[in-house]
């Protein structure tokens, strides 16, 4: 979504899906924006096979349609890897921006930029969900398919999971984006178990592979405002890419960030070094032939990706816990996306014993 | 269409046109020819009064070869080029298959005749056997435009696809230099060294041909004594040290340390693939309990030594 060709170019409307509520509030906000009917997302698709960049294509596009099958998913992780029990909602599947390393790219089926709109059928799965955790801690989040806020000016949709959840005991539900999409949030109450989360990384980064995102001083900006309403923050620091001077950047990111965030607002900080597998790489190359961040030394992992050899990653790790803990962010709950029990050990000082241990960590 | 006699020598064989054959031996065709003669004539259409050949470019050349004086010939009338060319694939496709480079050419010539890119895609490429997509379609273009003389190479070595994807990518003086390591390899070590040699030059933002004219590189390749097999390792062994620098100093200092303490051979101790794992593995065979006990004894022997501590040195940073 670059601020030269605003998103989305035309909305294409499953048939099925043209009376939901979702539906008509989407359709209203985007006014002017040429629409179509459709029985069948597989007629767009067939138009975007053709194309030179089949995802950069579909990320004009807007698909309207009904959830057929869960919204509600254990977050994939990866094998061998030490998890962190997180549930992801599939609510809003792939994103207008276009970070050169995003997974979504290999991940998902098609490359259009999908709402689901049958809400009615996400409250009663959640409900039926939350039940049968029997008042387990449960962390759950919109943006692992797709970007939490992105679409929120269109969906709205923050207003309505923030409703859901407020005053659901230990369900804590997660909205992370790298946008400054937040009106809708300002103007809600906030919610105990509601962490707006932020995706951030260095200057260089943001700047080069994060194409359409707003930058870091914004983001951070933003964060600041939601947390003066008294909602509470995260932030991943996931993919964190090593380049000449990684070290000094990273450290003004962290920097700045604490300094303009109270640090007693941050429910978690994840990290996450740059991971993907093999069939991603080709892709990368296609689309951001002239990227570097491939390029270094990974190494194929216990799950079959391609990671930063093991040293390489530690060093990684090591350096940015050190700067949030001189930072003044010694107290925050710090955890890792899949990683193994070594680097917990040597740059965390404690091994979980497994996802749910993990997730105790970050309850409150 | 219609049929005539005439000499082969008024074939007019520079306008390569429909030419979808490069690589190939004559010796066959012509032992055919000399034991039963021309059966199938060739197909030539005329232009600007000039005979030029459509199909059967191996057996015109035979012809001229053994001084046929006169040949059967098909005459197309055709004037359309583009449906000369699509009798040349129909005709050639119902007795072989092509090889990449002349799936390259196919390709080539008819983008060149006016086919639009899409159709080339939709229509041509599933012909040909190859997946309908703009990515494909743009690496056989690239294949095409190959010089000569590597366009032999890769067809008479059989170079794959997958290989020569990434080979495309190279600038025509690299491509050159680096081909005769791959001629004596595999497909798997052939894809290691162009990856390696790929990976570090975009890494490091130097030119593939400049890696490969190093010094070290150059003194394997003028090397006397080395056999090309022997040089395309040495080479792929630097390269694979390049590209992962950490990792191969690490290896290093885990293989020196085995060495340091007389590391029994019959003894396997493995470290987990790219360390990425904390665990060594050690592994023996033994035909009965004598042969047991002595690698016991010895694996004993080892973990004595004080050099024993240093396997794990990588594993405490």
């Amino acid at each position: 979504m670059t601020k030269s060709s605003p998103f989305p170019q035309k909305v294409y409307i499953e048939e099925e899906s043209l009376n939901y509520p979702l539906t008509r509030r989407i359709l209203k906000n985007l006014k002017q924006v040429p629409r179509e009917i459709i029985r069948n997302p597989q007629q767009v698709l067939k138009r975007l096979q053709n194309s030179r960049d089949a995802i950069g294509e579909g990320k004009k596009y807007l698909l309207i349609a009904k959830q057929k099958g869960s919204f509600v998913k254990p977050c994939p992780c990866t094998p061998r890897y030490i998890g962190c029990n997180y549930f992801i909602i599939n609510l809003v599947l792939n994103c207008p921006l276009d970070c050169s390393y995003c997974i979504l790219q290999d991940y998902l089926s098609h490359p259009l930029i999908t709402v689901h709109v049958n809400l009615e059928d996400l409250w009663r799965e959640l409900d039926i969900f939350l039940g049968g955790r029997k008042g387990k801690y449960l962390r759950i989040g919109t943006g692992e398919l797709g970007d939490s806020l992105v679409l929120d000016h269109l969906t709205e949709n923050s207003e309505d999971l923030i409703s859901y959840f407020r005053g659901k005991e230990k369900a804590f539900l997660e909205l992370k984006t790298k946008t400054v999409e937040i009106d809708n949030i300002l103007n809600l109450e906030p919610a105990e178990n509601v962490v707006i989360s932020w995706s951030l990384n260095s200057f260089k980064i943001a700047e080069e592979e994060e194409k359409g995102a707003p930058s870091i001083e914004e983001r951070v900006k933003a964060a600041k405002r939601v947390s003066e309403k008294g909602f509470k923050l995260g932030f991943h620091f996931d993919p964190l890419i090593r380049y000449s001077g990684w070290e000094e950047d990273y450290a003004e990111v962290v920097k700045i960030l604490l300094n303009t965030v109270d640090p007693l607002k941050i429910s978690w900080i994840s990290l996450g070094s740059l991971r993907f597998p093999p069939p991603l790489k080709l892709l990368i190359k296609q689309r951001f032939p002239h990227t570097k961040v491939i390029h270094d030394e990974f190494i194929k992992g216990k799950d079959g990706k391609l990671r930063y050899f093991k040293p390489l990653r530690l060093e990684l790790y090591q350096k940015i816990i050190s700067f949030i803990k001189g930072c003044g962010g010694g107290k925050i709950p710090l955890y890792f996306c899949m990683e193994d029990e070594e680097i917990w050990r040597k740059a965390m000082n404690w091994v979980p014993r497994g996802k749910e241990d993990v997730e105790n960590f970050l309850s409150p | 269409m219609r049929k005539e006699n005439l000499s082969p020598e008024k074939i007019y064989l520079k306008d390569e046109r429909f030419r979808i054959s490069f690589n190939f031996s004559l010796q066959k065709m012509k032992n055919s020819l000399q034991e039963v003669g021309l059966i199938n004539p060739p197909l030539v259409t005329v232009r600007k009064g000039r005979f030029i050949l459509v199909t059967g470019w191996k057996r015109v050349l035979a012809c001229l070869e053994l001084s046929f004086p006169s040949i059967p010939v098909e005459v197309s009338e055709g004037e359309d080029d583009l449906q000369n060319f699509l009798i040349a694939i129909h005709e050639n496709l119902a007795f072989r298959d092509f090889s990449l480079v002349e799936k390259a050419e196919i390709i080539h010539k008819l983008k060149n005749f006016g086919v639009k890119t899409n159709q080339l895609i939709r229509d041509y490429l599933p012909l040909l056997d190859i997946a309908p997509t703009a990515f494909s379609y743009e690496k056989y273009l690239a294949l095409a435009r190959f010089e000569p003389e590597l366009k032999e190479v890769i067809d008479e070595k059989n170079i794959p696809f997958s290989v020569l994807q990434i080979l495309s990518e190279f600038k025509l003086q690299a491509r050159r230099l680096v081909l005769p390591l791959l001629t004596p390899l595999g497909q798997n070590k052939q894809k290691e060294i162009l990856e390696d040699l790929q990976e570090v030059s975009l890494r490091e933002e130097i030119a593939a041909e400049e890696i490969l004219k190093t010094p070290e590189i150059l003194e394997i390749q003028n090397s006397e004594k080395l056999s090309p097999l022997q040089k395309a390792d040495k080479v792929r062994s630097l390269l694979r040290k390049r590209r992962y620098p950490s990792f191969s100093s690490w290896k290093e200092s885990f293989d020196s340390s085995l060495r340091k303490m007389r590391w029994p051979k019959e003894i396997a101790l493995k470290h987990s693939l790219f360390f990425e794992d904390e665990n060594i593995s050690v592994s023996f065979s033994f035909k009965n309990k004598k042969e047991f006990e002595e690698s016991i004894l010895k694996l004993k022997e080892m973990a004595s030594k004080k050099e024993f501590n240093e396997i794990f040195s990588w594993a405490s940073q």
